[in-house]
């Protein structure tokens, strides 16, 4: 077994240097030295509508050779349409079952997509912290819904970071990834989205995604789904449009409630308990 | 031409120009991904990049000792374990001891080139480890018992039809040479692999030391797979693929992505620095990053090869290279094939011993134009050659050709004296006489010159040489005779 020390000792001696003396990176500040951002993060944050509606045009380009396909909404309530319609017109591809999963965020658990779907066979799991068959409800699942915290004009990417209630498979294991995303989250390039990303400083893990999963691995032949989602939906809320205050704060009630109509839940009882739930609220109502 | 070393780059090399299906798959790739980097450069809005990323490789490397260190106190803060191998074998020890100790039964692999360098397939399975390599390429090179001949494109050498017969027969699906349904087939075997291993083994395209964390491209979503779903995480890492910060990160990427398919970015980049967290509810109980040393630092300590360490191993040089265009992946006998294989297989593996990966490639320079990080490995091949030549201590290399090197110090001194030179043209005009076949090119040569002549004729000496010619029509009327005019010359 090597140690660290002789290890690096020995690069040291590759290098040259003095034996024994161990250099420190406070020793070479220039090593580490970080640019200053402000003037990207301010770029970002003070953009004009129109360079906003150039970012969007470019983003929809960049989808379009990725083979991403790109649904743009005005309003809360039509992303949740095109969502549902997604879900109602796509076939489960490793079983029968209509399962779906969706990172436990605002944005989603707003559409109240369970309810949408109380009367189909159509059963929706949320990520939430804690729930040890997350893993067992994500391979089940054909779709899944997670909203990206930044998305990127120049290359057709979405950023994923991980939290507990955001897992790393929901993006990654169902056949069909739904990502929805905001405009004001969208940056121009990747320059920008690193200075965001450094910002923001997420945990261990995160991902950048272009596309559906693809290989040319025979012959070159270009082909969607490797091993990765096949299809890849991008829902982008155009307007720089907050979800409404009163909606936010009624949400964590709505993430109880989902919570206690959902746990435990098997195939069998699921639609059941979907109805009985049902109509409490007006998911429609809420989003606007 | 080669001596007789037991090499045999010079049948692979035939087969695979025998081999239309090769030839064919290699003439695309160098059509679209080798015309294609040296398009992308050239469109590159931002003309500084790439040596603004040459310059930040060599940095790191000249501060290598620091910047590993600091990827190692960041990924150990978040839990992550980190383990410094100074050779492969020690790679290897700790990888089976992690496997051991969390009782792993089946792992699966994402592609990594190291994990083929330091050949830890067999010793996993010696250890009654099913490994499982889940990039399609390399699951179909796993399913043939084949070596992959590009670093990217692994089974360039196969056409579907090769493929379809091979999955009928390994994996008993009905015929087909439908490369989408032949996807298909893989995925959904894989996925079964994928969601039951207990461990996943990656290499480490690109390393950051300030956040801590590895990253890997990859645009099957494998990659994602083998690092989320088992148990346990093993990344292994040659010790140079590091940045020091994030921007650095950003561009070399960058780099990477565009030269090895001419993507802005890969369709996975994923980032990946330690255990899950407490709450995650996926992502590896255990994350361990081996970084490799295996013969590193030695390059690292020759000023003449050092640059070759800044390569991202982005492929582009075998893409464009005129040598690995026609012979392939599998006449360089190495883990890393094409112009860079030619230069850091002697290296880590042996001078003389890959003697004739250094001497096959033809120094034109395309991979040179072609390495988003401008190595310059006709430099190093030619660095490699004059150690071949003339031996060398600190590297082992026994000169390569004692004979050879003979040959060329007279023929030194026949060019350098114009008297010697013209003696031995008129000489070898007579000799050359019974070698001339009826087309009047020297059709075959004998001894060590047979070489010369085994897929080329050669134009003879001819009768009177441009000079000779030259003296007779305008030579001074008072230097009448040939003597006279090389005593003159020859001083
Ligand atoms: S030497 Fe340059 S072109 Fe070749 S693989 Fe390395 S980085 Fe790419």
């Amino acid at each position: 077994m090597t140690s660290d020390l002789s290890f690096l000792n020995n690069i040291r001696t590759a290098l040259k240097l003095p034996q024994g003396a161990e250099r420190t990176k406070n020793m070479f500040p220039a090593l580490f030295a970080k640019p200053d951002k402000s003037k990207i993060l301010e770029k970002i944050a003070n953009r004009s509508q129109d360079e906003k509606a150039l970012l969007v045009d470019q983003f929809k380009a960049n989808c379009v050779t990725l083979k991403t396909v790109l649904h743009v909404a005005e309003t809360a309530k039509e992303v949740e349409d095109i969502t549902v319609e997604i879900i109602r017109t796509k076939e489960p591809e490793f079983s029968y079952n209509r399962h779906i999963i969706q990172h436990n965020h605002p944005d989603i658990s707003g559409m109240q997509l369970w309810k949408r779907f109380n009367r189909e066979s159509v059963t929706v799991h949320t990520t939430f912290p804690g729930d040890p068959e997350i893993t067992e409800k994500t391979i089940a699942a054909y779709i899944g819904i997670t909203v990206p915290r930044i998305s990127i004009a120049e290359s057709g990417t979405l950023v994923q970071f991980t939290t507990p209630g955001c897992p790393r498979s929901t993006s990654l294991v169902p056949s069909i990834h739904i990502a929805l995303i905001r405009g004001e989250d969208l940056v121009a390039d990747l320059e920008e989205a690193y200075a965001l990303i450094e910002e923001i400083n997420p945990g261990e893990s995160f991902v950048f995604i272009s596309g559906p999963s693809k290989t040319a691995d025979i012959e070159a032949h270009l082909v969607h789904g490797a091993h990765g989602p096949k299809e890849v939906h991008i829902i982008l809320l155009k307007e720089v449009e907050k979800i409404p205050e009163a909606a936010a704060e009624s949400q964590l009630a709505n993430i109880a409630e989902e919570e206690a109509c959902q746990e435990g839940t098997t195939k069998e009882n699921a639609d059941t308990v979907k109805e009985g739930t049902a109509g409490l609220e007006d998911p429609a109502e809420k989003m606007n | 031409m080669s001596q007789k070393t037991g090499s045999t780059y010079n049948q692979d090399a035939k087969k695979a120009i025998d081999s239309p299906t090769l030839q064919k798959n290699l003439h695309n790739l160098y059509e679209r991904f080798g015309k294609g980097a040296m398009q992308v450069w050239e469109e590159l809005e931002d003309q500084g990049m790439r040596d603004r990323v040459k310059e930040s490789r060599m940095r790191t490397l000249a501060h290598l000792d620091i910047v590993l260190a600091e990827l190692a106190e960041n990924v150990r803060k978040r839990g992550g374990k980190v383990y410094f191998a100074q050779s492969g074998q020690d790679a290897i020890d700790y990888t089976i001891d992690v496997a051991r100790k969390n009782k792993v039964r089946k792992v699966v692999k994402g592609k990594s080139m190291i994990s083929m360098e330091i050949e830890i397939d067999q010793a996993l399975a010696a250890d009654g480890i099913e490994v499982i390599e889940t990039d399609l390429g390399e699951y179909i090179i796993q399913l043939a018992d084949d070596r992959p001949s590009h670093i990217i494109a692994p089974c360039i050498h196969m056409d579907r039809n090769d493929i379809g017969q091979l999955f009928t027969e390994k994996l008993g699906i009905e015929p087909t040479t439908d490369p989408e349904k032949l996807t298909m087939v893989a995925r959904k075997e894989l996925r079964q692999e994928l969601l039951t291993a207990d461990m996943g083994i990656t290499g480490c395209n690109l390393a950051c030391a300030e956040t801590g964390q590895i990253s890997i491209v990859s645009n099957e979503g494998n990659i994602r797979m083998v690092t989320t779903m088992p148990r346990v995480h093993v990344a292994l890492m040659g010790m140079e693929r590091v940045t020091a910060t994030m921007d650095e990160h950003r561009e070399t990427i960058q780099l990477l992505t565009m030269g090895a398919a001419l993507q802005k970015l890969s369709t996975y980049v994923s980032f990946t620095g330690g255990p899950r967290g407490k709450d995650d509810p996926d992502g590896p109980e255990e994350f361990h990053l081996v970084i490799i040393d295996n013969g590193r630092s030695k390059i690292l300590e020759d000023s003449d090869f050092r640059e070759s360490l800044a390569c991202i191993r982005c492929g582009a040089c075998l893409n464009i290279c005129p040598v690995y265009g026609k012979i392939g992946g599998h006449a360089y006998n190495s883990t890393y094939p094409g112009p860079i294989g030619a230069v850091i297989t002697p290296l880590l593996d042996g001078i003389n011993k890959h003697a004739d990966l250094c001497k096959g490639e033809t120094l034109c320079g395309a991979c040179l134009d072609v390495c988003p990080v401008r190595n310059d490995l006709p430099r190093m091949l030619s660095a490699l050659r004059y150690k071949l030549a003339y031996g060398d201590n600190h590297w082992n290399v026994r000169q390569h050709n004692v004979a050879e090197s003979y040959v060329y110090a007279a023929w030194q001194r026949a060019i350098s004296h114009s008297s010697a030179y013209r003696r031995m043209i008129k000489t070898v005009r007579l000799l050359q006489k019974p070698f001339i076949g009826k087309n009047r090119m020297i059709q075959r040569m004998t001894g060590l010159a047979a070489g010369w002549t085994d897929s080329r004729d050669l134009p003879p000496i001819a009768k009177r040489t441009f000079a000779e010619i030259w003296d007779e029509k305008y030579a001074k009327p008072q230097q009448q005779t040939q003597e006279i005019r090389e005593e003159k010359t020859d001083d």
